[in-house]
């Protein structure tokens, strides 16, 4: 109960009042593109008013003519940034706001965003965790520390900021010696600014002498970037599966149930996600070295007693690295709804309902409704595959293309779930401003084999054509992904 | 006409048209009548009509000394300020060539010199003893204003001038001989540059403090910065018709009336400022900053008052004296001496007496000094201290003393040789035993089921102990303006782009940061106190001595009582000791909240106190200027004293072994900056704070030149070389830890 009070004082209401009801409400967009589009649907779905904002590049997308279609009056407005909070909080009092879904990307993660939000003078629900699980989480060394005093295991390695030169050699030097007698050939160790994030201050020491004047550069390097000297110290996991369990909770935070896991791990050479499947590895149809369904429970247990610990109220992502061993460890913990979260969806049956909506699900939870079910009402079927289509050039290290896309169309079936912000009818622009992810597909199939070939059919039914001021033909991921799908769910 | 006659009457003109300068169109009826009769007089005698024109112009010339002598004794404050700057004031050259019998200028001659408004000349004066006579030679160190000459800029002293003063002052502490310090100056050339004018201000004055010479200085017009620069001398005379301020009655005016950029003061206003500043020679003697006064003739002295030399040589040659024997032991022949030579009709031209020291006589002359510096102004602060508490510190302190210097002077030396010798005596150990276990090492290390590897595991998978709780907010104390529901722009949105910060956050977390571009907004003092140093680690002391009026100046207890109900604190200084990680230290920090941190002489009070606490106690002391606008001009010379005399206090802590050392935040200007805080060897500012001299409006009222912008950010300083670092304002503990730690000796007090 306390929990709940908590959650009702952070948005300034009297503990004991009934959540108001869903229809009263009106949501502030505060994002742009696929993931724009799939909350606008989930609301509409719900019944829940909303407000789309967009700026001058993105005037063309399919989320601004969604939103001009459906949202109505005070449906959308221009801003001048996605990234300016203060124009959307602006915006929002302006359209008359309860509440505000971040999205992924932007303000997803931004404790402080969600912390004004709700603890500004007129009060909004932020749809998503609450501001201090966000900061709590969202920072890798807590997260870590939380873990291992749970039990639950992550990569091995100091799990504080380290500032003294002789305890980080300390560590570094058990740090090989524990690869060594694990037998791992080339053992590595990485040392890495613990203020530091998106690959900055990250490198890796092959040669135990070489660790100090590795160590000394990363402190000075986040010295002068990020102002403080601390460093972690962690074993380099080379050969992993990335996985991830799907969580979900609502604001009482008691009853966490998860979605499954998903399999992350075709992903380009700087590291982004491409394909995501559904479950995590599929035991039944293909062989493991290690007894892969006690991993998945693991993990998923892992999860779940870490998101009941905190109090978890929202969506969020646990990401999971898995050695070639079947040994799992906690990455890091994704406080935001993501891209993949579809993928989840369509292998999930609620009751044995098809059509789960996560982001209803969360929307509905955030605004301060019960989850209604419980983990026994949740099963999984089939496999679920995601691609990501990107106009990028996957022989060139996956450099983004830039230019218009004049034919985009594919064949639908029953299927495939195809999430796009670039309409079919009409030439696109691709914006410079923002990421060039153009769409999702969710491919659906009863086992494995099945989805794996009906992707391939997807894939080569899919025509994706356009050019550049160069003149130069539209480069897309769509090769590489064919050749991934037949290796997906493979260790 | 007899050309004499001309001569006489042109000097008249001069005089008449001096009196009616000095006095701005007051006692118009005595200067008609004087016109009238000067005119008459040029009329006849042109015409020859005068039977005797000698007897006639004498009569003239003694009405003219009738009047003046009159009109003196209804001069006011702000006609002394317009004597000092009439350009038939005597000036410096003329002293020279009439006081000394000779000379030769050094370091420049007329506009060909490093800085024309600084005089240094080598001169000697030459006494008879019987039928021997002596020569003796001084150091000339001077401001020059010339009579109008435009290339002297007036007396006011670019810092090169004032480096040039001080390289003299060396050579004559080199040589041996007294120093003779002729102040006519308005006030410092505000420029920076390289050094900039406080930088080499307060280098000047840490300087002064610690000559061993004698030094006299003669004040004419004394303008706070400019006059400090050579003014700290061990017998400080003045002309009666000089004045001595911190600062000029119209740059007074200004502040007072709140005068606005291109608006001018009412002359009314700088009247009733120059009156209740106190700056005439009469008021200094009173309160104890000048020890004598060499009174000139009738509406102050102009090069033709040979008389008045005379008057001023024997006035300087008595002061040179008098420091002299005043370093000696016996004091019976020091009284002795003394007396004969205040004798009223002493000659001292013909009592000859060397003046050379030996070196025990240096180093009491330089503590006389300092003590002198140290004693005054003490009046003028309020001291609330219950008596009580004053008798018990002063009796911990008689306690005390045996016992520090017990434990530093004897205990602590001996410690650390003890220390370095078991270090090596546990070194070889360790060595002889590992050689000894050898081979048994070797042995076990191959014995197989080592179960080194669940250790490792476990010590690699284990919780850490870790003292830092990543929920906790990171601050101690939170600026109460937190809680304003409101964005702030940053100032340098327009030129980086800083997005408006979200005043929750920015004021408590982001410790008034902007996140974008590092740009610091002010914060509280409590701010600091609170976070910069352990918590529960501040005591403060000499809280009750209160910051007051005592020049009586008008509405100004009234605006004192208002800052002191707004910030809770008695003064615009708060002296605490705290401690950093367990560091101790003694803190003085200036206030900015606290009419604008303006030093006052309960400020310089309370910082002598902390400089000498640390002294005693034997901790680092740190000066911590949250701003400061320089010396509070309502206190007028109480205040502009505090220069020379914290600058005597921060020497001594020095020279005993202490660290000291001064950080910066918000702006720090003037005053305070040109002595006991720029003369410190390490000082630090934290980003965005403004260090120099004078504002931008001064700058551009006193010398008429538009500043560039950023003039006074602290980067320059930086490359000025007046600061060391740039800190950020979240890194101020970590960085003075370290600071600390490295600059600092083993007790940190002992380098």
């Amino acid at each position: 109960m306390s929990k709940l009070q908590d959650w009702k004082k952070d948005r300034g209401e009297a503990p004991g009042v009934t959540p108001v009801a869903l229809h009263e409400h009106r949501i502030l967009v505060a994002n742009r593109g696929e993931i724009a589009m799939r909350i606008m649907r989930s609301c509409i779905k719900l019944g829940v008013a909303f407000t789309a904002v967009y700026t001058a590049e993105d005037a063309a997308s399919g989320h601004v003519r969604l939103a001009r279609e459906k949202g109505g009056e005070k449906g959308l407005f221009r801003v001048s940034s996605y990234h300016d909070a203060n124009e959307l909080m602006a915006v929002a009092d302006e359209a008359g706001c309860t509440a505000v879904h971040p999205g992924y990307g932007f303000f997803a993660e931004d404790f402080r965003f969600a912390r004004r939000v709700t603890k500004r003078d007129r009060k909004m629900i932020f749809i998503g965790p609450s501001w201090k699980i966000i900061r709590e989480l969202g920072d890798k060394i807590n997260t870590k520390r939380l873990a291992r005093s749970l039990g639950v295991p992550t990569v091995p390695g100091s799990d504080r900021p380290i500032y003294d030169e002789l305890e980080a050699e300390r560590i570094a030097k058990s740090v090989f010696d524990f690869q060594e007698q694990q037998g791992i050939q080339r053992p590595l160790v990485l040392v890495k600014a613990s203020a530091g994030g998106g690959g900055m201050g990250i490198e890796e020491v092959y040669d135990p002498d070489q660790f100090r004047s590795v160590y000394r550069r990363i402190r000075n390097y986040a010295m002068r970037q990020f102002k403080d000297e601390g460093v972690l110290i962690e074993q380099r996991i080379t050969d992993f599966n990335h996985l991830e369990v799907q969580v979900i909770s609502d604001r009482s935070g008691r009853n966490p149930v998860h979605f499954g896991t998903r399999n992350c791990s075709i992903q380009s050479t700087g590291l982004q996600k491409r394909v995501e499947i559904a479950p995590g590895f599929a035991p039944e149809t293909l062989e493991y070295s290690f007894n892969a369904e006690r991993v998945l429970t693991d993990i998923v247990d892992y999860s779940l007693t870490m998101a009941r610990k905190v109090g978890y109220d929202n969506v969020g992502t646990w990401e999971w690295i898995v050695t070639r061993k079947g040994e799992p460890f906690l990455m890091e913990v994704n406080t935001r709804i993501q891209v993949e979260n579809g993928v989840s969806a369509c292998i999930s049956r609620v009751h044995g309902r098809e059509g789960v909506d996560l982001i209803a699900e969360q929307i509905r939870t955030g605004l301060g409704q019960p989850l209604g079910y419980t983990q026994e009402d949740i099963a999984t079927e089939g496999v679920g595959i995601e691609y990501r289509l990107i106009a990028e050039d996957p022989d060139n290290n996956f450099t983004p293309w830039v230019g218009r896309i004049e034919r985009f169309a594919w064949e639908e079936a029953p299927w495939l779930t195809m999430l796009t912000h670039v309409p079919c009818d009409a030439p696109y622009e691709i914006p410079t401003e923002f990421d060039p992810n153009l769409a999702l597909a969710i491919i659906w199939g009863r086992d494995l084999h099945e989805a794996q070939a009906r992707g391939l059919t997807f894939l080569n039914s899919l025509r994706l054509e356009g050019s550049n001021n160069a003149g130069e033909a539209l480069k897309s991921n769509v090769g590489f992904l064919k050749a991934n799908t037949g290796r997906i769910l493979h260790f | 006409m007899d050309n004499n006659i001309a001569k006489r009457i042109q000097s008249l003109r001069d005089r008449l048209t001096y009196l009616q300068d000095i006095f701005a169109g007051k006692h118009a009826d005595n200067a008609n009548l004087l016109e009238e009769r000067l005119a008459a007089f040029t009329e006849r005698a042109r015409w020859a009509q005068l039977d005797d024109p000698y007897a006639d112009i004498a009569s003239l010339e003694d009405l003219f000394a009738y009047v003046e002598r009159r009109l003196e004794d209804c001069i006011t404050p702000m006609d002394k300020v317009r004597i000092v700057r009439h350009p038939q004031r005597v000036c410096l050259r003329d002293i020279l060539e009439n006081v000394y019998d000779n000379f030769t200028e050094v370091g420049g001659q007329d506009e060909h010199s490093l800085d024309p408004g600084m005089l240094i000349a080598r001169a000697v004066i030459t006494r008879r003893s019987g039928k021997k006579s002596h020569t003796q030679s001084v150091m000339v160190i001077g401001q020059e204003k010339g009579h109008g000459a435009e290339f002297r800029n007036g007396g006011s002293v670019k810092p090169w001038g004032n480096a040039k003063a001080l390289q003299y002052m060396r050579v004559a502490e080199t040589e041996g001989i007294p120093i003779h310090a002729y102040i006519f100056t308005p006030g410092s050339y505000p420029i920076e540059d390289y050094p900039g004018a406080a930088q080499q201000i307060a280098r000047n004055i840490y300087g002064m403090a610690g000559l061993r010479v004698p030094v006299v200085a003669v004040i004419s017009e004394g303008g706070s910065g400019g006059a400090e620069a050579i003014g700290l001398a061990d017998k400080r005379l003045m002309l009666s018709h000089g004045y001595y301020s911190v600062i000029s009655p119209e740059g007074a005016a200004a502040i007072e009336g709140r005068i606005k950029e291109g608006e001018r003061a009412t002359p009314e206003l700088i009247e009733h400022c120059a009156e209740h500043l106190r700056i005439t020679a009469q008021d200094n003697l009173a309160f104890g900053y000048i020890d004598r006064i060499v009174q000139e003739p009738p509406l102050g002295a102009r090069p033709w008052h040979f008389d008045f030399f005379r008057h001023l040589r024997q006035e300087v040659i008595r002061a040179t004296d008098e420091v002299i024997i005043s370093t000696r032991r016996m004091p019976l022949l020091k009284s002795i001496a003394l007396s004969r030579r205040r004798k009223a009709d002493a000659n001292l031209d013909e009592m000859h007496m060397g003046w050379g020291l030996s070196a025990s006589a240096k180093e009491r002359l330089r503590e006389r000094r300092q003590q002198k510096f140290l004693r005054l102004s003490r009046q003028a602060a309020c001291d609330r201290r219950p008596f009580w508490t004053k008798t018990a510190t002063a009796f911990c302190d008689w306690l005390a003393k045996p016992w520090r210097t017990f434990k530093y002077d004897f205990y602590r030396k001996h410690q650390r040789q003890m220390r370095s010798m078991m270090e090596e005596v546990s070194n070889e150990w360790d060595l002889f035993r590992n050689r000894l276990l050898s081979p048994w090492r070797r042995l076990s290390h191959k014995l197989p089921g080592r179960a080194e590897n669940a250790q490792a595991q476990l010590e690699l998978t284990a919780l850490s102990a870790w003292s830092g709780d990543g929920r906790k907010s990171k601050w101690n104390y939170i600026s109460p303006r937190f809680k304003i529901d409101r964005t702030l722009t940053c100032p340098n949105s327009a030129s980086y782009g800083c997005l408006d910060l979200w005043g929750p956050d920015l004021f408590a977390e982001f410790a008034g940061v902007c996140s974008h571009c590092g740009y610091h907004f002010p914060m509280e003092p409590e701010w600091y106190v609170k976070n910069v140093f352990d918590v529960g680690s501040v005591f403060e002391f000499n809280s009750e001595i209160e910051a007051g009026n005592p020049l009586d100046f008008p509405d100004f207890s009234a605006r004192v009582a208002e800052a002191q109900q707004k910030t809770g604190s008695k003064s615009g200084c708060m002296t605490f000791e705290a401690r950093i990680d367990g560091i101790k230290m003694v803190v003085a920090m200036l206030m900015g909240t606290f009419r604008g941190g303006s030093v006052g002489a309960a400020e310089g009070y309370k910082f002598v106190e902390a400089a000498q606490r640390a002294a005693k106690k034997r901790y680092p002391f740190l000066a911590y200027v949250h701003g400061t606008a320089g010396i509070r001009i309502q206190e007028g010379t109480h205040g502009v004293i505090q220069m020379p005399r914290c600058t005597v206090a921060v020497r001594r802590y020095i020279e005993s072994g202490g660290l000291y050392m001064v950080l910066y935040d918000t702006n720090s200007f003037a005053g305070p900056l040109a002595s006991f805080l720029g003369c410190s060897p390490y000082q630090f500012a934290v980003r965005s704070s403004n260090i120099g001299f004078a504002g931008p409006g001064v700058i551009k009222e006193t010398t008429g030149m538009d500043i560039p912008p950023k003039y006074h950010r602290s980067y320059r300083a930086l490359s000025r070389g007046h600061i060391q670092g740039i800190w950020d304002r979240r890194q101020i503990r970590a960085n003075l830890k370290q600071a600390l730690l490295t600059i600092g000796g083993r007790n940190l007090y002992y380098r």
